[in-house]
């Protein structure tokens, strides 16, 4: 995991005091705010809040808890990282359900360990923090920071919206907790032929609903897309009646009567390549997605569409 | 006591852990996994011919810890679902584990060639989803298996009296056990969440008229049963051909014209079988 921006690393108490720790954080694109009063630390959470908090327990009798609260009292902080330093005979007898901490680092303090375990927090932190409860694939946040980071890149990309068809008819008829299955389904077909046909150079992540997101190179936009509609077309039969599937439809009566044809599952993939046209903005290629979208949402069936047309880019 | 003693045989081969796997698929899957053009498909495929490994694979997607409990009833959703990276750990697992010893052969010829009948069969009824009665086909004797790992004194004992007695091996299980290898491959698949799609047709293989769902399903897996081994192709550790349930043939609706296209058809299917089947023996005998 690379470090993009500098990452800011409060230090609450009088542990890890050495000029070294400075340094080092330095050498690792961190910022060390260091804070020996719980109050100014506080305020700067409140007002601008850092990227990780490293606490001292027992700091100031209870200043450290009031620090800690602060962070974790805000939903917008709850994904800071906290690491908290404790003292070896301290160990088994802290509170974790008070102290609802990350991380913990027992003193004396390697500097090496502490920036090891900075790291892994950031890590974590990046595999787990928007992550969907259902799916567990990475959310929004994730989502845009990926999109803007592949239309920097030299290298092309097709940034491909998949959304499932059909989707409020199903759970309408198959209930809640199917539909939920049909969602872990179409996340799990994803990961498994996006890892399998672009390995590490690839994304996958969860919009909402029945809305997700894949990224792979240009260049196996076409398989990919090929490959999921393929494997969701075996799978779906585990997912629907054996009537249903004979008959390839279903109709439901509505209060008044009225008869409906409703379609079965399907999948539908709108891709937009950034090799193509020249975006600067992640909400540009989501915007342009919808319009391709609306257009392979409207053929029968499972369908992917590649939107090839190049647009000058306006400014 | 006879009851007390029932539990405890159902105890024992419920805690089954070790189901023991042919060295050669293990070895030509291995070789696979290490290989980075291999896809997913390919070691499906090759899964797919081994009745522990499939087994395994839908115990697996079918936990609650991949999140599709008593769904998944097809092995390539379940390969599909699962993907490359954990059938590979399952590989590597199944590897470590005891393996098939030569004379488990016969009963993974029978395996295969049921699942190659129960194909034929599924696709003439033109039914739903063909591969579900096929995967079934393939794991109906899974107990057989579980009887032999986990209670080796009582199996040397149902195998003496199938000789001494000229008796099946089924008959030769009731007599010591209590119980017969269908029924406990209708728990195991029970205790590992598959879907009844699957636990049935096992469970029910000697006895279709049991079930309660799945009729058409017991039938044409208790009818591919019978026809593999009246073909002679493996066997389930004895040389008798199990007597076929009336009611399971007339569900069916197969006439005796249609037994012979049935008959070529399967011949035909069986070819290719046999010869992974010597692949599959050559391959362990380079191992060994």
């Amino acid at each position: 995991m690379q470090v993009q921006s500098t990452d800011r690393v409060m230090l609450v108490g009088n542990v890890l005091s050495g000029e070294d720790v400075q340094l080092m954080l330095t050498a690792s694109g961190y910022q060390l705010l260091r804070f020996n009063d719980s109050y100014h630390a506080i305020g700067v959470v409140l007002e601008d809040p850092p990227d990780f908090l490293v606490l001292e327990k027992g700091f100031e009798n209870g200043g450290d808890i009031n620090v800690l609260n602060a962070v974790k009292g805000c939903l917008q902080k709850t994904n800071i990282p906290i690491l908290l330093v404790v003292t070896e005979p301290d160990i088994s007898d802290i509170d974790w359900l008070v102290y609802s901490v990350d991380d913990f680092l027992v003193q004396p303090v390697p500097p090496a360990h502490f920036i090891a375990r900075i790291n892994l927090a950031r890590a974590r932190m990046a595999r787990v923090f928007d992550n969907n409860p259902l799916s567990r694939l990475p959310g929004n946040t994730s989502i845009l920071r990926t999109i803007q980071d592949v239309i920097e890149k030299d290298e092309k990309y097709g940034v491909c919206y998949v959304d499932i068809d059909n989707f409020k008819p199903y759970n309408d008829r198959y209930g809640f907790a199917q539909g939920d299955d049909v969602i872990l389904m179409v996340a799990r077909i994803m990961v498994n032929v996006v890892e399998e046909s672009a390995r590490n150079d690839s994304f996958v992540g969860h919009v909402g609903g029945d809305d997700f997101l894949f990224i792979v190179p240009e260049d196996k936009v076409k398989k990919t897309c090929e490959k999921m509609l393929a494997n969701f077309e075996v799978v779906r039969k585990m997912f629907l009646s054996p009537e249903d599937l004979k008959a390839g439809c279903y109709i439901e009566k509505n209060r008044q009567g009225t008869e409906t044809r409703f379609e079965l599952l399907s999948l539908s993939i709108a891709v937009v390549l950034t090799g193509v046209q020249s975006f600067s903005h992640s909400a540009e290629v989501s915007n342009q997605a919808m319009q391709v979208k609306h257009y392979v949402k409207k053929l029968a069936g499972s369908n992917y569409m590649i939107d090839r047309r190049q647009k000058r880019k306006e400014d | 006591m006879i009851h007390d003693k029932k539990a405890e045989f159902r105890k024992a081969l419920r805690e089954v852990k070790n189901l023991p796997t042919l060295p050669g698929i293990v070895a030509k899957l291995s070789r696979m996994a290490e290989d980075p053009d291999t896809t997913t498909e390919q070691m499906g495929k090759l899964i797919s011919k081994d009745h522990i490994l499939s087994a395994k694979l839908l115990k697996l997607v079918n936990s609650a810890f991949y999140g599709f409990p008593q769904k998944i009833s097809s092995l390539s959703s379940a390969i599909i679902l699962l993907g490359f990276n954990v059938i590979k750990s399952l590989i590597i697992s199944a590897s470590i584990f005891e393996l098939m010893e030569t004379s488990d052969l016969e009963l993974w010829e029978h395996s295969l060639g049921t699942a190659v009948v129960a194909n034929v069969m599924a696709k003439r009824l033109d039914i739903t989803d063909p591969e579900e009665v096929s995967t079934a086909g393939l794991i109906h004797d899974i107990g057989k298996v579980a009887i032999k790992m986990e209670l080796p004194e009582e199996y040397d004992k149902i195998c003496n009296i199938v000789e001494m007695k000229q008796i099946s091996f089924r008959e030769a299980e009731l007599l010591v056990l209590g119980l017969d290898h269908a029924e406990v491959g209708g728990w195991l698949a029970k205790s590992w969440f598959l879907p009844k799609k699957l636990v049935e047709p096992i469970a029910y293989h000697h006895a279709p008229k049991k079930a309660t769902d799945e009729t058409l399903a017991c039938a044409i897996l208790h009818f591919s049963d019978v026809v593999i081994r009246g073909l002679g192709y493996g066997h389930g550790a004895d040389i008798w051909v199990p007597p076929l349930s009336k009611k399971a043939f007339e569900e069916l609706g197969v006439g005796a014209d249609d037994f012979d296209e049935i008959l070529d058809e399967v011949d035909e299917k069986l070819w290719d079988v046999k010869g992974f089947s010597i692949d599959i023996q050559q391959e362990q005998e380079r191992e060994e």
